[in-house]
């Protein structure tokens, strides 16, 4: 029964226009940033390696896919839950605002399965945004520049990663990220469950989005005992593939907050859906 | 016979003084020498990199040269060397009639015996202020170097002799490098969440390269520099 409710829910995301305006707006923004980096992408490798050109010279491929990869990741983790929460955001409120909640909960399912069922189509929508980010970032990346060593910025100094050491490290920043995307959308669904239309929700989900971010990019040491436990921090715990050596305890609490996260957030959402007033 | 014998000591002196002054060029154009039998080479280069703000692995990759300026790194990894790196000292050691070579007190450096020579271009256009070089006379090689610049600070290296020491060629050369402090902002490089960032307190550092495999002479076409 979950699964056909899943498929069900599937059925429904894709046959919104909403559901791809995402995936469309996430192609164009990375052919953009593809197109400007072939052609002026050694400008922007100049001011990574600018401040050391003074007494060094870097001989090989800088500009390469697994660069662009990292650079198209890292600009576009920041915007990605806004398209998440276009679609998550709407999975409970919309039916409300459009009333087939009533009909969707007299059938002989529990509301539990259905919200279950609304979870994981949203975690299957999540994880179709996060491998076409992939797919256009690494594998289209990789075809246009070329492979080679990974050159990563920090703003403390610069990490080369060889060419081999690489490939898993994106495995694993992919599946931080999509976790992290999984949070949103949990976020949004839980919000959605609260609300009668689907602007709401979204709104909901961007504004604290915005404001954790915002909190947590403050250097105020007000902030220092809050920041570790905001989902927002550890949206970006995929770099930390690309730290050396590896800080295994910052990617496992990481991990641990954001699935904290996820099930607090469905357990509320369960908790709400369940006693959901849908007479009104 | 008495005035025969102090002329012979003043004329010997003399000389002797003439020659000493004649010493730095002449050695260094002994070692200048030594290093243009080696028409062209290719070697297989190991870069290891101990600097400041760079994290890197050591990579592997083949070094060419060819008489007189030409050079290249075939690395499709990426290679970090000196700005005045490899080809500097051979420009230098053409160049000489642009500065005055002044010869200093012998020291030993790495346990060799060497002749301290200075070297100080004759106009102040040049990117070079400094060049010290310690030869090592018997060999006729440079066993260690420091140039100071204008653009890249001081740059000491070292040169470890081996295998190839009849052509003047390294086994292992070890820069010592100035690096500036890097800084940028957390925006541009992305790293939001780092919020204390370590505090590097070297300014200098390390890059070692070890050559193996030396081919020398065996001929290398034009197009491999292109």
């Amino acid at each position: 029964m979950l699964i056909k409710s899943t498929y069900n829910e599937l059925i429904k995301i894709a046959y919104k226009p909403r559901s791809f305006i995402g995936i469309g707006g996430l192609i164009i923004i990375i052919s953009i940033v593809l197109f400007a980096m072939k052609v002026d992408g050694d400008l922007y490798i100049s001011l990574i390696t600018g401040q050391f050109e003074q007494s060094l010279t870097f001989e090989g491929t800088i500009l390469n896919g697994n660069l662009i990869a990292f650079i198209i990741i890292q600009m576009l983790i920041i915007h990605v839950p806004l398209l998440i929460a276009f679609v998550t955001g709407d999975l409970v409120s919309g039916e409300s605002a459009m009333g087939t909640i009533r009909l969707l909960l007299t059938k002989p399912v529990s509301r539990s399965t259905i919200l279950l069922s609304k979870f994981l189509a949203s975690c299957v929508y999540t994880l179709v945004v996060i491998l076409c980010l992939a797919f256009m970032s690494f594998v289209l990346g990789k075809i246009l520049f070329g492979t080679g060593d990974l050159m990563v910025l920090k703003s403390d100094g610069l990490i080369i990663f060889q060419e081999g050491d690489i490939n898993w490290r994106f495995f694993y920043g992919f599946s931080i990220a999509f976790l992290s995307l999984i949070t949103v959308a949990t976020l949004a669904l839980t919000l959605s469950c609260f609300s009668e239309n689907s602007i709401g929700p979204i709104v909901a989900t961007m504004g604290i989005i915005l404001l954790f971010t915002i909190i947590g990019s403050m250097d105020v040491p007000i902030f220092d005992n809050i920041r570790p436990f905001l989902f927002t921090t550890h949206m970006a715990a995929w770099r930390y593939f690309f730290d050396d050596p590896l800080n295994t305890t910052n990617i496992l609490y990481s991990v641990a907050i954001l699935v904290t996260h996820i099930i607090v957030l469905l357990a509320i959402a369960f908790y709400k859906f369940n006693k959901k007033d849908i007479l009104s | 016979m008495m005035f025969k014998f102090n002329l012979k000591i003043l004329l010997l002196l003399f000389c002797s003084v003439n020659a000493m002054a004649q010493d730095p060029r002449l050695l260094l154009n002994k070692v200048l020498v030594k290093l243009s039998q080696a028409k062209n080479y290719k070697a297989d280069i190991n870069i290891s990199v101990d600097l400041p703000y760079i994290k890197m692995m050591p990579i592997n990759t083949k070094l060419y040269f060819k008489q007189k300026d030409k050079f290249k790194i075939d690395t499709k990894s990426i290679a970090i060397l000196p700005k005045q790196g490899f080809l500097q000292l051979n420009m230098l050691l053409t160049d000489t009639a642009n500065y005055t070579a002044i010869q200093q007190n012998q020291q030993v450096v790495n346990g060799v015996k060497t002749s301290l020579i200075n070297l100080l271009p004759n106009n102040d256009t040049g990117d070079i202020v400094l060049a010290k070089l310690w030869v090592d006379a018997p060999n006729k090689v440079i066993v260690k170097s420091q140039l100071t610049t204008k653009s890249s600070g001081t740059i000491i290296t070292e040169y470890t002799y081996g295998s190839q020491l009849a052509y003047g060629l390294p086994d292992v050369i070890k820069f010592i490098v100035d690096v500036k402090k890097f800084k940028i902002p957390k925006v541009l490089a992305g790293d939001l969440n780092t919020t204390k960032s370590k505090k590097v307190e070297k300014s200098s550092g390390e890059i070692v390269v070890i050559l193996k495999n030396y081919e020398v002479n065996k001929g290398i076409p034009d197009s491999t520099f292109q």
